[in-house]
């Protein structure tokens, strides 16, 4: 199965009164298994925000995220932990690994997490690891990896599970271009060559332009971006 | 599996914590240590006596040191209804000079042998009726006295003191918070009356009681079972009282420290919790995690505490004048499954914590 995205009205705004700062506004898009979007704009555009909605890690203000025709804002926390283990993979912002696993066990925990064997959890561990040139560091620590390394564990744990969604938070910010360029490549290959949806936030436009799609934020409104604009 | 990891990983500060969990356990086992020794060293021949019950006289309000009974109310308690078998036992309390020249009290048990008030002899041998001034030794009495079976001491009731010959030793136990020796009974009533004339003195000072629903009141009697004898030994109910309360302050203190210490480290681990949670993880995962870390760290810390306690109190054994301290194996389970639940209980205390994450606070993700 593959996850079918509909974003429809959805706001947020932190805080109330005169403190309330409307981070996204009437946000609506949609997007099909097989996609990889990007969404740009200037910091503090709303663009995490969106995101971790569309993640289920934040409620929204007003609005809906359907996940394959189910609005994952009206699930209880139980529903959705069990949306985040089975469907999503996030690589967040500051990559947020376990600093005192291994590279490895970084990956492996998704799948305890999710009550798959170790057995089958190790061969994809290894696998996502030799796929993302970890092979030679998978034995050493967080703490003990570049800050390259450590962005790419968080790609392969956030594909441990499989996910029909991926989410990715600026996953070039501790990259040189070249080595992001490759990163977003490899992402992109992971989710058009599976069917999955992916949804990319960044602020490098040169990275965007490997996505299908731009939407581009901007004060909390979002709206879609030509490709053959998005260059301007 | 992944609080194992994290235990194995930060071995340092998770030594740290299991050093203080130890530290404490063995602050409630000394103390609980201290509650069992002060009440052997209360009564502890009282409750080793070969009896169902222990019989006073009626207007002794149950005091073994007021208590006087006559020949014929041991008769009468002897003859009621459920008693199979009854032995009269004379106490007063008596001073000795130890070996190193201390004035020093014991406690002055008369007993008939052959009776069920008569002590096994574990080194020597038994008292005999030839033996008057023969006595048996607790082996506390030789312990704090320095004394030998074969050696003699003079042992001083009123004003009088008289040589015995410690004939054997037995392991009886303490008697009103002093060592016990055992003589027979009609040397018990010589040195305790004098000249007062036989017909005139009392034959003992209580009576142990053998058989069923012989609790009561009789002819010139009271009988009691153990426990409440035990119970009614002047000094105990305080000392009880005491004991009790350092049990339950030595309890929520160490419960407080634990689940603080615990709780502490659940706050640490917010960041590291958030994460999980994005990544799907569930409140009981991560609390199970907690949960694993808590048994494995109490475990360890009960590991050193147990036999760091038994060690404890062997050197103390070594020393002449002991802390009553003394550790049964009910009480170090029970001592130990309760610090258990202790930590469990701060671990619980963790869990709501775990409950609230939010993974997205957690992660400091909102823009």
């Amino acid at each position: 199965m593959t996850a079918t995205l509909r974003v429809n009205n959805l706001s947020k705004t932190y805080g109330g009164g005169e403190q309330a700062v409307l981070a996204v506004r009437s946000a609506t898009f949609a997007a099909q298994p097989g996609e990889f979007l990007a969404i740009v704009g200037p910091s503090g555009s709303g663009k995490t925000t969106l995101l971790a909605m569309i993640g289920g890690l934040l409620a929204p203000t007003s609005g809906s995220v359907e996940v394959n025709g189910r609005d994952i804002a009206r699930l209880s926390r139980g529903q959705q932990a069990e949306y985040r283990r089975a469907l999503v993979g996030y690589v967040f912002q500051t990559n947020n690994l376990l600093p005192f696993l291994t590279a490895r066990e970084n990956l492996t925990v998704v799948s305890a997490i999710g009550g798959i064997s170790s057995k089958d959890a190790s061969r994809r561990a290894d696998q996502l690891l030799e796929e993302l040139g970890l092979t030679r560091r998978s034995r050493a620590l967080a703490t003990q990896l570049s800050g390259g390394e450590r962005q790419r564990v968080a790609i392969g744990r956030a594909l441990m599970n499989d996910p029909e969604l991926v989410l990715v938070d600026e996953p070039t910010a501790s990259l040189d271009s070249q080595r992001g360029r490759q990163v977003v490549r490899s992402l992109m290959d992971e989710v058009k060559g599976r069917g999955k949806l992916g949804i990319m936030v960044t602020h490098d436009m040169e990275m965007a332009m490997l996505a299908d799609r731009i939407l581009e934020m901007h004060d909390g409104h979002v709206r879609e971006r030509m490709k053959d604009l998005a260059g301007d | 599996m992944i609080g194992l990891l994290e235990i194995r990983r930060r071995k340092f500060q998770f030594a740290l914590i299991a050093l203080i969990v130890a530290l404490i356990s063995y602050l409630v086992l000394m103390i609980n240590g201290l509650g069992v020794g002060l009440n052997e060293q209360a009564g502890s021949a009282l409750r080793n006596f070969n009896a169902d019950a222990i019989a006073y006289s009626d207007n002794a309000g149950l005091s073994v040191i007021r208590s006087e009974v006559g020949e014929a109310t041991i008769a009468a308690a002897r003859r009621a209804a459920g008693v199979t078998d009854a032995a009269a036992l004379g106490y007063v309390a008596a001073n000795y000079r130890s070996e190193h020249g201390r004035i020093r009290s014991a406690a002055f048990i008369g007993y008939d042998p052959g009776t069920i008030g008569e002590p096994r002899a574990t080194r020597g041998r038994s008292l005999t009726t030839a033996d008057r001034y023969g006595l048996l030794a607790d082996k506390g009495f030789l312990k704090a006295s320095g004394l030998k079976v074969g050696d003699t001491v003079d042992i001083r009731v009123r004003l009088a003191s008289t040589p015995f010959v410690i004939v054997g030793e037995i392991d009886q136990g303490a008697f009103f918070f002093q060592p016990a020796v055992y003589v027979l009974r009609a040397t018990w009533r010589e040195l305790k009356y004098g000249d007062i004339p036989d017909a005139d003195q009392p034959a003992a000072s209580i009576i142990l009681l053998k058989g069923k629903h012989i609790i009561g009141k009789g002819p010139g009697y009271e009988a009691v079972n153990k426990d409440t004898a035990f119970a009614n030994i002047e000094g105990v109910s305080g000392q009880q009282a005491t004991v009790v309360s350092l049990r339950v302050f030595g309890y929520v203190i160490g419960a407080l420290i634990i689940g603080v210490f615990f709780y502490v480290l659940t706050l640490q681990k917010v960041a590291h919790i958030g994460v999980l949670k994005a990544v799907g993880a569930s409140s009981f995962f991560v609390f199970r995690q907690v949960l694993i870390q808590v048994v494995v760290i109490t475990g360890f810390a009960l590991a050193v505490a147990v036999p760091l306690a038994f060690l404890t109190e062997q050197a103390l054994q070594t020393l002449p004048d002991t802390v009553p301290i003394a550790f049964t194996n009910r009480m170090v389970l029970t001592t130990s499954a309760l610090l258990f639940v202790t930590a469990v209980a701060g671990a619980l205390f963790s869990g709501r914590q775990v409950a609230g994450v939010d993974p997205i606070i957690a992660l400091g993700q909102q823009q």
